[in-house]
């Protein structure tokens, strides 16, 4: 666990203002940072089965020499292109389209990066006729299969379900002003309170933020971006989560595949060992 | 291990089922229910058919074979670890609940089922909710460490609203641990069977529950990813009726079959002899 430059922890934002920036409308997105990495990207569709979702962009580019595949949440910057790309919200087709990009990268070697930034995956009737719940749980499952190295990033909104769908990988990373959680502010306050408006508290209690997520050590780097936020400075905030998932990408392309498989099974399995060991860790109220 | 019966001898029940608490008229046809009769029929309406929540207590009075129940990893237990005060402090409702004599979302063990040992993991609905969290994922990651080092089968009840909130990004993680962990009974080749009861929603459905090599699903029940209310909410769309049933579910080619409650204990014996 390692931070780099400017302290996250020393920011002033309430959580709320954190959740708010995680999903301001100016904040770069998944193809910002993707054009950026890999200006020669050729972007690939569909998952073979029945459709292509919007939601999830996925391709190729070679990335620091190295020919890498691509995945990534996608929000839509004009209402139009929201509406097409569902908000980042994924169908099953996404995470049937993930799987099968992530096969395609392991037949050539290529490693992966992930980058997450989804609200969660639709919540919508058409969604569950076509099966996304067993979509999600596939998915999570071929993950641990996947034979070359993963690199992923929360680069926005880690949605739920939908988040972690696109989020087992061999390191994971956050950008300073994004949020991680086990359901949206909104639908945990829905839930426990049965009102949604208590989003607020909601959000306090849940322990969302980069520097919660560092500290529980569920992600292994917090990424600072520019002063006033990632959507100040395109330019740099790339170059920061460019310079840190390359970091742990490279000792990666190293390991053998049979030890990799087996470290990123352990990242999960043990990935509450240490809350385990210190009850009443964090807290905000 | 005992020679398996032929599937005509294996009883109804394994043991008797305890008392669990029920209205006094059906939810599906709305006559006066004989609670003694019910047991009997295991919580199964004998009129209409509906079929009334069990416990894990139930559920492995219901599975094991009389006297075989071995209980493994009761004593993780949960408690507050991110100090959630509102609007209930969580480790007052973990407390009320073991006082209530409920032992977390997840219990799981080993028994024998007609004869044949298995690995037994049961969601109990009362326990907030029936909600995964980092206990109930260890629970059952280590039960399918276990029965993927054995050999033995790997059995679950799946009942639950999805990841705990209370336990926020570290609830959700459990879907990773446990979907990874059921990664390794498809590499050991053994045999996991998944019964999908009422509600099996959210992070839950979204992982282990609909990963069985044979999913079934209990007549009625509600399985899906989303529930209803949200998607009501978040789409403003019209759902028709029998939406996320296990019929539909069964349509849409998410679980195997649906088969009542009477039924299923002869079916697991039965499958628990075609697969080695
Ligand atoms: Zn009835």
């Amino acid at each position: 666990m390692k931070l780099h430059g400017r302290r996250p922890e020393e920011t002033t934002l309430t959580v709320w203002q954190v959740v708010e920036l995680a999903r301001h409308p100016d904040r770069p997105y998944s193809l910002d940072y993707i054009k950026r990495m890999a200006p020669d990207f050729v972007e690939m569709h569909g998952d073979r089965i029945s459709g292509d979702d919007p939601a999830l962009i996925g391709g190729v580019g070679l990335w620091h020499g190295r020919a890498t595949m691509f995945l990534g949440h996608q929000k839509g910057r004009s209402l139009k292109e929201r509406v097409a790309r569902n908000w980042g919200m994924m169908h099953p087709e996404g995470y049937r389209k993930a799987i099968r990009l992530a096969q395609h990268a392991a037949k050539f070697n290529f490693p992966i990066v992930s980058l997450i930034d989804t609200p969660g995956a639709y919540p919508g009737a058409g969604a569950e006729e076509r099966g996304i719940a067993s979509a999600i749980a596939k998915a999570i499952m071929e993950w641990f299969r996947i034979p070359v190295p993963i690199v992923a990033a929360v680069i926005g909104e880690g949605g739920s379900g939908g988040a972690l769908g696109m989020g087992v990988a061999d390191r994971v990373i956050m950008l300073e002003n994004s949020i991680y959680s086990v359901a949206s502010p909104e639908a945990a306050a829905s839930i426990v309170w049965r009102d949604n408006t208590r989003k607020v508290e909601a959000a306090e209690q849940l322990q969302l933020t980069s520097r919660d997520l560092l500290a529980m050590g569920v992600v292994e780097e917090v990424v600072t971006e520019p002063e006033g936020s990632a959507r100040v400075d395109y330019e740099a905030t790339a170059a920061a989560l460019d310079e840190a998932l390359y970091r742990h990408l490279r000792p990666l392309l190293a390991q053998p595949t049979e030890e990799l498989l087996q470290h990123r099974y352990e990242r999960f399995r043990y990935i509450d060992s240490l809350i385990r060991a210190e009850p009443h860790f964090g807290p905000k109220i | 291990m005992v020679a398996a019966k032929k599937p005509g001898d294996v009883r109804i029940s394994g043991g008797k089922l305890p008392p669990i608490a029920l209205p006094t008229n059906c939810p599906g046809c709305g006559v006066g229910l004989d609670h003694e009769e019910l047991r009997r029929h295991t919580y199964v309406c004998t009129l209409c058919g509906h079929h009334f929540r069990m416990g894990a207590d139930a559920w492995i009075a219901l599975i094991a074979d009389r006297g075989t129940w071995k209980e493994r990893y009761g004593d993780v237990r949960s408690h507050d670890l991110l100090n959630w005060k509102v609007p209930k402090p969580y480790q007052e409702t973990l407390e009320q609940l073991r006082d209530e004599g409920l032992n977390e979302a997840v219990r799981t063990g080993t028994c024998s089922l007609g004869g044949r040992e298995i690995w037994l993991a049961t969601f109990d609905f009362r326990f907030v909710g029936g909600t995964l969290s980092i206990v109930a994922g260890e629970r059952l990651a280590r039960g399918m460490e276990q029965a993927a080092a054995s050999g033995l089968p790997y059995l679950l009840v799946a009942a639950s609203g999805g990841a705990r909130m209370q336990e926020g990004v570290l609830a959700l993680m459990q879907m990773a641990k446990v979907n990874a962990a059921v990664g390794r009974l498809d590499v050991a080749g053994v045999p996991f069977f998944s019964v999908l009861t009422d509600p099996t929603f959210g992070g839950t459905a979204a992982s282990l529950a609909l990963l069985g090599d044979i999913n079934i699903a209990e007549p009625g029940a509600a399985i899906g990813f989303t529930g209803p209310r949200v998607i009501k909410q978040a789409t403003y769309a019209d759902l028709p009726p029998g939406f996320q049933s296990a019929d539909f579910q069964l349509g849409r080619g998410q679980v195997d079959m649906v088969v009542a409650r009477p039924e299923l204990r002869r079916l697991l014996a039965h499958l628990l002899e075609i697969y080695p």
